[in-house]
Parts: structure tokens; sequence; C-alpha cells
């Protein structure tokens, strides 16, 4: 007798478009998906456990190995967690605040190039992807300048940051700023107004603004679903207050959206940046905190909008030189945790396109 | 009108396609690094005093240092070692070093073909200039400026 | 041309002179006809990966291939070397003797396509009287090895590749052979000499644009190219029905496929941009020069539209095949008949 049968299919951990070590099994009624289960846990590196046997300043470079495309605002996350745990916010001088805001809306920038790009390829635009990386690689050239590093900067410390912005900054960050905005234009030109692209993203794995909040979803992801909120403008850390910007929303929550945002989020990113530099004081970078540092006995939650969403981090202190626990609030594992639900009833070239446009990144899900 | 979209790809590619190509050459074309760029490590040392800061800074210990002290009970270095396999090049035993003996370099080709070669012995490899041999001293002023910076 | 008649007459004059019988001449002068052939679609392979990864450099704003040889040319041949070492992997649980020949039919049926191809006045193998016909029946065949492929490898992403294949290349076969129908109708045969021959004062571009346009799609789908390269997909199937192939076997599916590609752009030149016929009378180039000339500039638009265009979603690629293509295809014909009928009348 003849029947049909659901296909298991295994994608990843090592597929072309997982991003990195994500498995994810799939029950197919011809391509059309009928349950997806994640499994995580291929990176995991017991970053929070490593935490408990660092000092607080030695943990500030593991920070780079979360969200590995953003390193510059993980590490302003949990410097900053850090900082209210010592009660210092209010003595971090001026102009080590704007540098945060500008290498971190820089590090924004990058991080949603190189989601546009992954996005590009995960549709097959491989000119796209190409053009993606190309400005993004611009912009890890500045971060470079003031880190030493194009990944794993390292730049954030406690009180400050490391070292002032070298000589030659601000003339090489005008000038990218100006050539920005054709880039983003270009994107749009090539992938973002196609009519294959739109074909393949809008209305596709639309999440509604009640699963966005069910689901607990932060940052780009929540707003691309109509849910008008950015840490940034809501609860202002470091001087954001002092910025003009909007927070671009969209209602759909479609995969078109959760792109168009972004996109958009680049622009204003260019924004705060520009008002960041005619406003940047002189002055010193770092505060003065002491060598050693050792926290009062207690525990802190601080969050940040990330590249990706709230990044949070939970420490508690024991009053000793190394934490006594660390806990991060990651925004790709909150996120990832809707495919599942959102993968049900989508083809499989849908479901790839889907899990791109979520932004996961590998390194923060499974820490 | 449906199809723009699709000429506007095409005239974006079209024009990419005779413009002038942003490769990097990389073995003929040296890349132009910044003054901050980390990449190997260098020690002064006659500069060293062998103090461990920078052992003790490291996240990940790879820096053995081993010192003898001297007939006027000085510590001196016989011994500098870096793990660079497990390094992190996060920077902070540069930063720590009070005499700034221990430098980044701008080598970033750190691609060895057997794994012990990976690892750096900074006090045997060490070739003397001249620039190095003023009396290794603490700059305290250097300690106190960092601080208050 | 004159050269190439030349050679082959005087080929079959010096096999006759060496005593053969007229047939084993014939045969002969067929064999090294074929072989000919086998080497054109060879020597036109090493430029075409040169050229896709040229290209595709250059829509980048890369440089592409640069160390091996002039501009990086002699990398596929070096490429092509260093597949002929790999270790030829056969899955354990794959179906063994189709997985072999699957590659392989492929192969053959892009090499047979050539039969009735002509690269010029009287360079051709066979000039059969259905030749166009031919060519789109052998064409066809090129699915069933896909789907061996896919089949074969016991593979779950080339079984859904193999799948998608069928599903594509039946569809976009239809507008295919309807497209070039109207060429067929306004030459009144299907003899591709004589399709060229009809060219002589208007290339077909110019009559049945609609026609080019329908047949350039298709052939995208049917060659398997990008933004149709559905059954390879490699953000979700890894590559598709050749996700299990490596070594040799691999380089046979490309070099099958860029073997398609030629094929098809050479018909493309020959049915609409007049084939070997020289436009604007600058006939100090050599007929079989401008062929090429042709083939390479169809050649480039599959390669810009590949490197610029994402890939699109099967619902919509059959959507677009059976509710857009089709259709118009066929007013396409009715047009053409209407007006073939028309110029009858007027002319008498």
């Amino acid at each position: 007798m003849l029947k049909t049968q659901e296909l298991t299919l295994n994608l990843g951990p090592h597929h072309p478009s997982t991003h990195g070590v994500f498995r994810c099994v799939l029950n197919l009624e011809g391509e059309y998906i009928t349950k997806a289960v994640n499994h995580l846990g291929y990176l995991h590196r017991g970053i929070e456990k490593l935490a408990e046997s660092r000092t607080y300043t030695q943990f500030i470079p593991y920070n780079g190995r979360l969200d590995y495309v953003a390193g510059m605002l993980n590490e302003w996350a949990y410097v900053m967690a850090v900082e209210k745990l010592m009660g210092i916010t209010e003595e971090i001088p001026e102009r080590a605040e704007y540098i945060r805001v500008i290498v971190g809306e820089l590090q924004r920038i990058a991080s949603h190039g190189i989601y546009f790009a992954s996005m590009a390829l995960d549709v097959a635009g491989a000119s796209a992807w190409f053009y993606g990386f190309r400005d993004r690689d611009e912009v890890l050239d500045l971060l470079e300048m003031v880190s030493g590093q194009r990944l794993m900067h390292n730049y954030m410390r406690f009180g400050g940051v490391a070292a002032d912005l070298p000589d030659g900054f601000m003339n090489k960050l005008d000038k990218l700023l100006n050539k920005l905005p054709a880039a983003i234009e270009e994107y749009e030109g090539i992938l973002l107004g196609n009519e294959i692209f739109r074909a393949r993203t809008v209305g596709v794995a639309p999440v509604s603004r009640e699963m966005a909040l069910d689901y607990g979803f932060t940052g780009p992801n929540l707003r691309a679903s109509g849910v008008d909120t950015d840490l940034r403008r809501d609860e202002p850390y470091s001087v954001y207050d002092r910025f003009k910007f909007n927070v671009p929303v969209r209602q759909n929550g479609d995969t078109f959206d959760r792109v168009i945002v972004r996109i958009e989020e680049m622009k204003e990113s260019i924004k705060i940046i520009r008002q960041a530099m005619e406003g940047i004081p002189e002055g010193p970078v770092m505060a003065k905190v002491p060598k050693v540092i050792k926290p009062p006995v207690g525990e802190v939650y601080s969050r940040l909008e990330n590249a990706k969403g709230h990044l949070g981090f939970h420490i508690v202190s024991d009053g000793s030189t190394k934490p006594y626990r660390l806990r991060i609030y990651s925004p790709c594992f909150v996120n990832i945790g809707i495919f599942p639900e959102m993968a049900k009833g989508l083809h499989l070239m849908d479901a790839v396109v889907a899990l791109a446009s979520l932004d996961i990144v590998l390194g923060e899900i499974d820490r | 009108m449906y199809g723009q979209g699709l000429i506007k790809g095409l005239s974006i590619t079209l024009k990419h396609f005779f413009e002038r190509k942003i490769t990097q050459q990389y073995p003929e074309e040296r890349p132009v690094l910044p003054d901050r760029f980390k990449g190997s490590l260098t020690l002064k040392v006659p500069k060293c005093i062998a103090c461990g800061l920078c052992a003790n800074s490291c996240p990940n210990n790879c820096i053995k240092i081993e010192s003898e002290k001297d007939e006027n009970n000085k510590k001196r270095l016989t011994g500098y070692k870096v793990m660079l396999e497990r390094c992190l090049f996060c920077g902070f035993c540069v930063e720590a070093c009070p005499t700034k003996a221990l430098l980044w370099t701008k080598d970033f080709e750190l691609t060895k073909y057997f794994r012990e070669d990976v690892n750096l012995d900074l006090f045997s490899s060490y070739v003397p200039s001249p620039d190095d041999e003023k009396p290794a001293k603490p700059a305290k002023e250097d300690e106190e400026s960092a601080q208050a910076s | 041309m004159q050269i190439s008649n030349t050679i082959a007459t005087g080929l079959k004059d010096w096999l006759m002179g060496m005593g053969f019988s007229a047939t084993t001449t014939e045969m002969i002068a067929t064999a090294v006809w074929t072989l000919a052939v086998i080497l054109f679609i060879l020597l036109n392979l090493i430029v075409l990966v040169w050229l896709e990864r040229k290209f595709s450099a250059f829509f980048q704003q890369r440089r592409g291939p640069n160390r091996l040889g002039p501009a990086g040319f002699l990398q596929f041949p070096v490429d092509i070397v260093k597949v002929l070492g790999k270790e030829d992997i056969i899955p354990a649980a794959a179906d063994k003797p189709v997985f072999r020949i699957a590659s392989i039919t492929l192969f053959i049926t892009a090499i047979l396509a050539w039969a009735v191809i002509p690269l010029g006045e009287g360079m051709i193998l066979e000039d059969l009287n259905i030749g166009i016909f031919y060519f789109i029946a052998i064409g066809s065949t090129a699915t069933i090895s896909l789907l061996m492929g896919g089949f074969a490898s016991n593979n779950k992403y080339s079984l859904l590749g193999g799948m998608r294949t069928v599903a594509q290349m039946i569809s976009y076969e239809i507008p295919m052979v309807f497209s070039l129908l109207g060429v067929i109708m306004m030459v009144g045969s299907l003899r591709l000499s004589d399709i060229v021959k009809a060219q002589e004062h208007m290339w077909f571009i110019i009559p049945q644009g609609i026609a080019f346009i329908i047949y350039f799609i298709a052939t995208v789908a049917e060659t398997n190219r990008g933004p149709f390269d559905l059954a390879e997909g490699e953000q979700e199937l890894v590559a598709g029905y050749f996700t299990e192939y490596s070594g040799i076997r691999y380089a046979i599916w490309m070099i099958a496929e860029y073997g398609n590609l030629v094929a098809v752009s050479t018909i493309a030149s020959i049915m609409f941009l007049g084939g070997w016929n020289a436009p604007f009378g600058l006939t100090f180039i050599p007929p079989f020069l401008w062929l090429l000339i042709k083939i390479y500039f169809m050649i480039f638009l599959f390669m810009w539209v590949k490197w610029t265009y994402p890939r699109i979603r099967i619902d919509h690629l059959m959507h677009f095949g059976w509710k857009f293509l089709i259709p118009v295809s066929l007013a396409n014909i009715l047009v053409t008949g209407v007006g073939i009928y028309i110029y009858r009348m007027i002319t008498g």
C-alpha cells in the first residue's frame, strides 16, 4: 500500500545558512515545514562560568566573544553593569561617554551591515552580500584604529575607555559617514527594492505584536512587530538623552519589516554619530578607579540596547575581585525561541530566510 | 511599475562591473595598520623589571616569567614565555607594563607549521637595540598619569 | 566556414586517396568532427569558468582569480587536475549504479545536443531537417539525469533538489518550446541552417522580441542558473542534487552544466540573433567569430542576471511559468500566426 510519510530533515549543525552551529530538526511535508525543533549548545564555551574564575577586569575581553559581530556593545553592557555595581556611573568623564556612543553606534552599523549581507546571501543575492561586507569592513577599519582589533576590541574599561580617540579618527569617521548613505541607497536598489526579494519576504513568517511580546522579543525584531520601544530613548543610559533620533517602527512583523527596521536604524545611527561628533567635549577618558576592582557586596542588573535587542548582565558580587555569579540575558537566545513556532507551515526556502531575519549570532545564544 | 527594482539592480551591478576593484592584493600590497594594532608581542628585555604585572593581568595565564635575584637583591629576568596559542590578544599585559617593556608589534602573520612554534619566547628571541639600553626603572609618573586619566 | 569546409573536404579526399570506401571515409570524417565539437565545448568550458569567476568578481568589486596564468586563466585547468586527484567518494547507502551514471548521462545529453548546432555555414555535424526539434528533445532528457543524481545519492537534500528540478524543468520546457515556435513558423523549417539563412536581412529578435525574452527566462530555468537555481539552492539544500558528489564526478556535473549553457546560448544566437550573419555589413569579421561574439554576449547576459538577483521561491517560479510565461508565449504564437497570414495576404 502506498502512503506518504513526513520527511525529517536535520538542518545543521553544519549547514550553509544556520549562521554558525545552530541545529534544527525539521519535519517536512513536501517542502513545507510541519514541525521544527531547536537544538542549541554546539558553541557552548561556558563563558558565564569562566567569569567566576576571572577578575572583573579580566572578563572584559570575553564579551567580544559573545556576540562576535557587535563586540563593542557587549563590552559596553558588561562595563555598564559593573560600573552600576561599583556606583561610579556618575563619575565617568563625559568624553568617555561620547566615545562610547560613537564606537557603539559604529558597531551597530557594522552589525546591521553584516545582517543585511547575510540576509542577502540567504536569498542567494551574492553581489549584495559583498556590498554589505564592503561597507562593514570600512566601519571595522575605524574600530581597529580605536581599539587595535577588528572584532574582539577590549576597548571599554570601568570608568571610561582604554584610550582616547587616535589622531585623524574624526576625519576618517566624517568621510565614512558621508559615504554610508549612498551605500545604504545601494542596498535598497540591489536587494530591498527588488521584486524577487519582496516576493520572498513580504508577508513571510509574520510575528504579530502579541506573539512578539509573549516570546519576549526585544530590539529591532520587536520594533518590526509594531512595538515602539528602544532603551536608548525610553531609559536613556550614557548620554543618549542628548541626541535626537527616531525609533523606526514597522507594523507587519514579517521578514521584510525586520530587514527594513535595521536598515532604517543604520540611518539613525549615522545621525547619532554626527550629533556626538559635534558635541564631544575635551577632557579625560578615564574616571579615577582603583587598580583592583572590588565592588561592594550586592547584585546588579543592567541592560542596554544591543544591535540585536536588550543585552542584560546580572552580576552578583561577594565583595571579592571576582564575580560570584554572572548571568547574561542574551537577546539572540530569546529571539531564536520563536523559530519553531515561526517555521510551522513555511516553505523550507522561506524558513532559512526567516531564520536569517531574526539576526541570530550563535556565540551569544550558546555563550 | 513591476520590474523597476529588477532593472535598478541590473544597473547597479553593471556600474560596479566597470568600476575600479577594491580587493587588496595582499602579499604584494601590505595592509596599512593603525598604530594601536595588536599583532604579535615584543619585549624590550633591558627595560623589563620582572615585576610580573603582565602575568597577573592575563585572563588566561599565558605569560610565564622566570627571574632570579642578583647580588643587590634586584630581580633580573631570565625567561619570558608567552603561550600565544591561548592568547586572547586583549592587551591587558601591554597596558599593565609599568616600564613599557612589553609592546605590540604590527606583525600579524602568526601562522606556523608546528604548534610549538606558535608560542613566543620573548627573552631568548630578543635582539638588542641601542634604544633599549636605558636603565630599567619603573616610570612612576607614567603609572600615576595612567591612573589619573 | 570556408576553411573548415576545405579541411573537411580535404580530409575526405585524402582518405579516399588512401583507398578507403566512401562509407568509411564518411565515418572517419564524422568522428573527427565529433572530436572537434567536444574539443570546442571543453575549450569553451575553460573560458566559461574563467569568465564566470571573473564576471562575478567584477560585479562584486573584486578582482577574481589572478594568480595562475595571465589574469588567472589557468585556474580552472589546475582545478581540474586537483579534482582528478581527489578520492572518489560514493556514499554507502547510495544506489551505486545510478549514482555512477547520473552525472555521465547529463554530460552525454550536453554533448548530444551539439550534433545539430551549427557553428558556421556548413560547420555542423548533421544538418537534420528537424534540428531544433532534436535539440529540444535531447535537452529535456537532462531532467532525468538530475533526478537520478538526486535520488541515487540517498540524501534528503539531494532528493529535494531532484524533485525541484523535475518540477521546474518540466514547467519551463513548455514556454521555451512555444517561444521557439514563433521563429519556426516564420521560417517554415526546423532546420537550423535554414533558420539562419532566413535572418540575412532581419534578425528574429525584432519581430520576436517577446519570444526572445521568454526564451531567455525559460532557459535560465532550464540550465539551473540563478535566479532559478532552485535545484542547487545552496542556502537551504546545501548543493541540491550533487550534494554527495565529489571529485571528478562533481566536475562532470559542472562541465555538463556549462556545456548546456553554451548550447542554449548558441541556440539563442542562432534563433534570434541572426546566427553567423554579420550585422551592419561588418563582414570583415569571419562568420564563425560573429557567432562566438553573439554566444558570449548571451553568456554575459546569463551571468549578469545570475549575479544580480536573489533566488526565486519555488511556488512563485511555478506561478510565473504556468500563469504568465505560457499564456504570453501562446499569445505570441497567435500574433505571429495572424501576422504571417496578413503578410501573405498582402504579398499575395
